[in-house]
């Protein structure tokens, strides 16, 4: 009997955790679909409108900045899914002077905060001449001391006989990460990957300092010509085109939903 | 093959007759442009349009105009490339940022500089002017400026058996007005008299009250602040009473964002905001509105805000010529109202105002011209050394105060104490 009314409270616990969580989602779905004068008047039947979206839709070349974005965190993404997959196999399974202490330094790198570095990215990409274009924006996120300190604790945890075995069946090392490690890691992949996809499509700042034109600025620039201080909020076109630019990212979760979570409870990401 | 180019080019040099064709066939000098944007409606569109007249009629430049965010955005944006070494040559930002540039050594003063003549920059509004100069030098032409104006919904004032064609006066008269148009239910109230709002920037909107106490904030320097003066906690005081005595205006921090919308759906009957509004309420008000100065305490007066144009240092002579040309161009009295027309802002020169399409406009719509009767009363926004450090004092003990954490004369003599502590070494 008790454990019943645990579990009711349970479930209704997590209903209105979910109802929170859900609630500003709500909102921006209610005042991009109505005009703006229902933004905060509540009415079941008022007008349906998509008007909001074509203005949003408007206002910027937001076709040309979903393809910067979607070019920006493929590339992100599949350049530290190498880079930090060799970084974690190496620290997670050979030992040498010095592993500890560059692993040290790997890790020192989780503990600034990138806006810091504005200045000295900045300048190391005009050294390299890429100011302005789509890899400046990604390359300082390529080593990712998070994806590192991530992949490396999950190698560490595969049991050491599925290796030697693999090797028993003549596999050299490469063929070992690749047919043993990955494969056993895909969780921790999809969790990582869906972290940094989202962090990507929604950083701000080092794009906007970095690039200069259409051509290379992702969805966030776009955004950012809604919020127009001197003149206050217009509820119903930043909802619609937040709702717009995050669309692709909200179905995408809805979608895998099942396995995002599990791949996060395996992960340790919280 | 490298041989041969090597001679031709040789050719070339020694040859002037050959060699001035060349010059001429050069490629346009280029000048950067960081501009933010602030208000609503197609602002891109308007500068990519003026830099391509522009470059019509001065070929041998070129403006590139890159948008890089809201004010704040533009400004770490500058300020990054700069230390990059890849500044802009051209840049509209904060009249308040004035100090800060002159600190990291990035702009130069447009009297330094060719083709600048002292009629030109006498041509400006006074007011705007204020917040352009230092060290008897001018460092910022006035561009997109603003300034604070009351906006009252003119239902409410027939509905409370006021007249709905005249705004408070006073200060008095304003707490009168707004007890008269405050609707109660219970405890509830459906419609406030008036709203100040106080989030983000509270100093701004404060500066409002205290030049009409007849106080000045900080002198022209830059490098000393006024707050601890009783006439700064008298206009804090006012502003506290609205609320907490008075119970006209909300309590807390009002919303800078969202106050145009409760004025919009009738939640509050008197509003005070920037003019860059006015695009903005004349579209979406589903009411009759009048647009008013703010009202008198010893004085009229507001404070003028919003951006500038700098030139910085990387440009070279040409660029800074280039530079200086683009700036006249922008500041010619039909751009000047053409701009102020589709943005809101006020136009920055008298001749602006006299131009036929600014008449006709204001003929049509008389509450374009407020801010410009008002311009005679205003004064510089806030701005010091370490801007940032010193607004933020001033914005923290505000709310204090206003929050009910703090009296207004403890607050502003706290205000005074940190200011002092930053400033110190700046004289």
């Amino acid at each position: 009997m008790s454990g019943r009314i645990g579990s009711i409270v349970e479930h209704a616990a997590a209903w209105l955790l979910g109802l929170v969580w859900v609630a500003p989602l709500l909102y921006a779905v209610w005042a991009a679909i109505h005009p703006q004068g229902y933004s905060t008047r509540f009415e079941l039947f008022a007008p349906l409108t998509l008007e909001n979206f074509a203005a949003a839709w408007d206002a910027a070349p937001f076709a040309r900045y979903f393809l910067n974005t979607f070019i920006l965190v493929t590339m992100v993404l599949v350049a530290q899914f190498v880079l930090c997959t060799l970084a974690a196999f190496v620290f997670a399974r050979s030992e040498f002077r010095g592993s500890g202490l560059l692993f040290g330094l790997v890790l020192l790198q989780l503990m600034i905060m990138p806006d810091v570095l504005l200045v000295e990215n900045y300048r190391s990409m005009r050294a390299l001449g890429l100011v302005d274009t789509i890899l400046a924006i990604g390359l300082p996120y390529m080593a990712s001391a998070f994806g590192i300190f991530l992949l490396r604790q999950t190698f560490k945890q595969i049991p050491r006989e599925l290796e030697e075995a693999a090797r028993v069946e003549g596999c050299g090392t490469m063929a070992i990460l690749l047919r043993v490690y990955v494969p056993l890691a895909k969780p921790t992949y999809l969790a990582y990957g869906l972290t940094s996809v989202s962090y990507h499509w929604n950083n701000f700042l080092w794009p906007l300092v970095i690039t200069n034109t259409v051509e290379t600025r992702p969805l966030t620039v776009g955004l950012s010509v809604f919020a127009s201080t001197d003149q206050g909020i217009d509820w119903a076109i930043i909802s619609a085109a937040t709702l717009m630019t995050s669309a692709p990212l909200l179905l995408g979760f809805l979608m895998f939903q099942r396995q995002f979570v599990q791949s996060f409870m395996r992960a340790g990401i919280r | 093959m490298t041989m041969t180019r090597r001679a031709t080019l040789g050719a070339l040099a020694a040859s002037p007759l050959l060699a001035s064709p060349a010059v001429h066939a050069q490629a346009p000098t280029e000048i950067v442009f960081n501009y933010p944007i602030a208000v609503g409606g197609p602002i891109p569109r308007l500068i990519d349009g003026y830099c391509e007249e522009f470059a019509r009629e001065n070929p041998r430049f070129r403006i590139k105009p890159i948008y890089a965010g809201s004010y704040q955005d533009t400004l770490t944006k500058t300020l990054t490339a700069m230390r990059g070494g890849d500044a802009p040559q051209l840049a509209c930002l904060l009249a308040v940022d004035i100090f800060t540039l002159i600190e990291e050594d990035a702009i130069l003063a447009w009297e330094d500089m060719a083709g600048v003549e002292k009629p030109w920059l006498d041509g400006f509004y006074p007011g705007f002017m204020e917040n352009s100069r230092a060290r008897g030098k001018t460092w910022g032409i006035p561009f997109q400026r603003s300034t604070i104006v009351t906006y009252w919904n003119k239902e409410a004032f027939r509905e409370a058996g006021l007249d709905p064609e005249t705004p408070p006066q006073n200060w008095a008269q304003q707490v009168e007005f707004a007890q008269k148009l405050t609707k109660r239910q219970g405890d509830n109230v459906t419609q406030w008299g008036i709203q100040i709002p106080s989030s983000g920037f509270p100093y701004w909107l404060f500066q409002g009250l205290t030049t009409q106490a007849d106080v000045r904030l900080m002198n022209a320097d830059g490098n000393r602040t006024f707050f601890n003066d009783p006439k700064v906690a008298e206009a804090l005081q006012y502003w506290m009473d609205l609320s907490q005595r008075h119970r006209v205006h909300p309590g807390g921090i009002v919303e800078w964002g969202t106050t145009p919308r409760d004025f919009f759906e009738r939640k509050t009957a008197m509003m005070w905001t920037t003019t860059g509004n006015l695009t903005n309420v004349r579209r979406n008000a589903p009411f009759p509105f009048g647009v008013g100065m703010l009202p008198a305490g010893r004085r009229l007066g507001s404070p003028t805000g919003g951006g500038n144009l700098y030139v910085f240092k990387s440009a070279n002579a040409a660029q800074r010529e280039g530079a200086v040309r683009f700036a006249r161009f922008l500041t010619t009295p039909e751009r000047a109202a053409h701009w102020g027309i589709e943005t809101g802002y006020v136009a920055v020169t008298p001749a602006a105002f006299e131009t036929p399409a600014m008449r006709a406009y204001v003929a049509d719509f008389p509450a374009a011209a407020v801010a410009r009767d008002q311009l005679p009363h205003a004064v510089a926004e806030l701005s010091t050394h370490e801007n940032q450090r010193v607004t933020k004092a001033l914005n923290d003990n505000l709310q204090a105060g206003l929050l009910g954490r703090k009296q207004a004369g403890p607050a502003m003599a706290d205000a005074q104490a940190e200011a002092e502590r930053i400033l110190r070494r700046y004289r």
